[in-house]
């Protein structure tokens, strides 16, 4: 089922939760809302599942109408960050809740609804676990519980708010790479909400990137990461160095490297920014480029970061930069050593907007 | 080593342990299990058959009767009552919900004998509505209906006050997955909310029907002390001691705290035999601590 959102807006009280949404999620998609906390992104997940009723705009289910449509009606799955388990059920009785509380005419034959759910049970890698009680199992066990508690209706549309938050980074993954093999095989559509950026990455075909209720950007994860439309996203999809241009001359630079050449001098504002990631430094000798010394170095399993404090730079604000383990362990640098930077990449933003 | 740490930490504070359950039993002895020894041994002074007498006594049945009458009817009418009250405040935002809340605490902060003079202003026959109820031939006050009227009215509180936080702490994650996930809103009610709230639930019914069964200010009031007619078991329990009629006095105590007894070994029997209870409030209170984070 595609989803379609025109002009959504919801406020709670003084607050503008959301405010003027418009987004397109194609029959099959999985699709990312990242955000920052606040940013509106659970609310609108809300409002898709019917859990919250927009105060202006509509939600098309494919094409049609669907903004005052009851949750019962949208056959939509609904997955919370703390799962929502039935306590009181036992994992059988949780996964087979929506088979049993359909119309007698149309519910499933009692043998029917065990088959069912065993089989989801199965498809969850939990099929030893029906007669336990969620208390008794883990969180990436009772999220996968709850999974198959949402697939047990058939739902054309997945929702899941946060569904990985809650759990330790190893089971993250796991359940990261399960999902996306899931979504693969039984081609629903799937939204789903989350704060990291590296999960909407792993994870989604599209990412929506909101602040402040609106939708800052919305493309494929690779588009979203190398070519940010704003400061904003720049900065929430992964490290960034913020670091002053200075104009001079009808020339732009980053402390003493010109790069004129690469950027429109005439539309960089006074004030400006260029943003630039830890991966996008490269380290050359002292004699070349912005000369700057090692401060610190942190080897990170495949990569080494560095702190580098550039000359004219404040001391207590580093560059952080990013190479192989391999280039470390050919040049090895160590602290208080002098380098010269270059960037390889850059973005240049108004320092304005950069609040924003 | 994990369970030789609490240890070690308790021991500096052992005779404070010592003293503080020394103390809460001293108390319980001397304020609780004397009286009620006392009241038993009362009512069996004269003996056994003296102790059957008085209580075969058709003035004391028909006191019996009509507590029992009252609270079969308050109890059922404050169980929809609270239960419509705290889901309102748990699970939705309104306005003048604090005022709710507030109100809903009105009549522990209120004397009792101010309930029942309420009542009297409200429905006597000099009262607001004294004129029309002699119309139509309705007695309200020194009847039945008074003494439930007052009854519900002191003992409302109870059942919504046990039910406000144990849903509040529930929050509503669990109704909107079941309505997610097809039920109707009374399918919710029934699988989902009343298992989640079910020990809240009876023990605020518990507390409702002790008290219910207990209450003498308000009821005294408005009941006008008719034997036979209006009088409840405190009541009663009363006049035969104001009569020096002290075995009778005892012997019908006796019957009211025999039932306060039962409702707590009812209420202890629950939590026995049902550890899942235990259980139940771990993930909930887990649940509430990560969403405040």
């Amino acid at each position: 089922m595609s989803i379609a959102l025109r002009g959504v807006g919801k406020q709670f009280g003084e607050f503008a939760a959301v405010g003027n949404i418009d987004l397109d999620v194609p029959t099959g998609a999985l699709i990312a809302l990242l955000g920052p906390s606040g940013c509106g992104k659970t609310t609108l997940l809300r409002i898709i599942a019917g859990l919250e009723i927009p105060d202006e705009g509509q939600v098309l289910f494919d094409g049609r109408d669907a903004t005052s449509w009851p949750i019962r009606a949208r056959n939509v799955g609904f997955v919370f960050q703390h799962y929502a388990l039935f306590r009181h059920m036992s994992v059988f009785e949780n996964v087979a809740f929506g088979l049993k509380v359909k119309p007698r005419r149309e519910r499933l034959s009692s043998t029917k609804i065990t088959e069912k759910v065993q089989s989801l049970l199965d498809l969850v890698q939990l099929g030893w676990a029906g007669d336990r009680y969620p208390a008794q199992l883990s969180g990436g066990q009772r999220q996968r519980v709850a999974l198959a508690r949402a697939l047990a209706v058939g739902p054309d549309v997945l929702l899941l708010d946060e569904p990985f938050g809650a759990l330790d980074s190893q089971v993250r993954h796991e359940l990261r790479r399960w999902l996306r093999r899931l979504h693969d095989e039984l081609h629903f559509t799937s939204i789903f909400v989350t704060h990291d950026q590296q999960e909407a990455i792993e994870v989604a075909d599209t990412i929506v990137v909101l602040n402040r209720g609106r939708i800052e950007q919305c493309g494929v994860p690779s588009e979203v990461y190398d070519l940010p439309t704003s400061a904003f996203v720049h900065r929430f999809l992964g490290q960034v160095n913020e670091l002053p241009v200075s104009l001079r001359d009808g020339r732009a630079f980053i402390g003493p490297i010109d790069i004129s050449e690469s950027t429109d001098v005439s539309a960089t504002a006074p004030k400006s920014i260029a943003l630039v990631r830890p991966h996008e430094i490269e380290i050359g000798p002292e004699e070349s480029g912005w000369p700057a010394v090692v401060v610190a170095v942190r080897v990170i399993g495949p990569i080494v970061r560095l702190e580098l404090c550039a000359e004219g730079q404040p001391a207590h604000e580093p560059l952080e930069a990013e190479i192989s383990r391999e280039r470390y362990e050919y040049v090895n640098y160590s602290v208080g050593q002098k380098v010269g930077l270059h960037f390889r990449r850059w973005q240049v933003y108004p320092a304005n907007g950069a609040a924003a | 080593m994990a369970s030789a740490e609490p240890r070690r930490l308790t021991r500096p504070g052992q005779p404070a342990r010592v003293l503080l359950i020394g103390t809460a039993l001293v108390f319980l002895g001397l304020f609780l299990l004397l009286p009620l020894l006392a009241v038993f041994t009362q009512a069996l002074a004269k003996g056994v058959s003296a102790y059957l007498t008085a209580i075969a006594d058709p003035m004391a049945w028909a006191a019996i009767k009509l507590t029992l009458i009252v609270a079969a009817i308050a109890v059922p009418l404050n169980l929809v009552f609270g239960v419509a009250a705290a889901w309102a405040i748990a699970k939705f935002e309104f306005r003048g919900k604090n005022t709710l809340i507030t109100l809903i605490d009105l009549p522990f902060a209120v004397s009792p004998v101010i309930a029942g003079l309420v009542f009297i202003l409200l429905f006597g026959s000099h009262g607001w509505f004294g004129g029309i109820l002699r119309e139509h031939h309705i007695k309200v006050v020194f009847a039945v209906p008074g003494i439930v009227l007052a009854t519900i009215f002191v003992t409302f509180p109870f059942i919504a006050r046990e039910l406000i936080p144990v849903m509040q702490s529930q929050g509503r994650e669990d109704e909107e997955t079941a309505l997610s996930l097809g039920a109707t809103g009374w399918q919710t009610f029934w699988r989902v909310t009343l298992p989640n709230i079910k020990w809240g639930l009876l023990y605020g019914v518990l507390l409702c029907n002790a008290r219910a069964m207990g209450e003498f200010g308000a009821v005294s009031v408005v009941s006008g002390h008719i034997r036979g007619l209006t009088n409840t078991m405190p009541l009663h329990v009363e006049i035969l001691y104001n009569e020096y009629n002290y075995t009778a006095a005892f012997a019908v105590a006796s019957l009211l705290a025999l039932l306060a007894l039962l409702t707590l070994a009812g209420k202890s029997l629950l939590e026995w035999r049902q550890p899942e209870l235990r259980r139940a409030v771990g993930p909930a209170r887990d649940r509430t601590a990560r969403r405040k984070e």
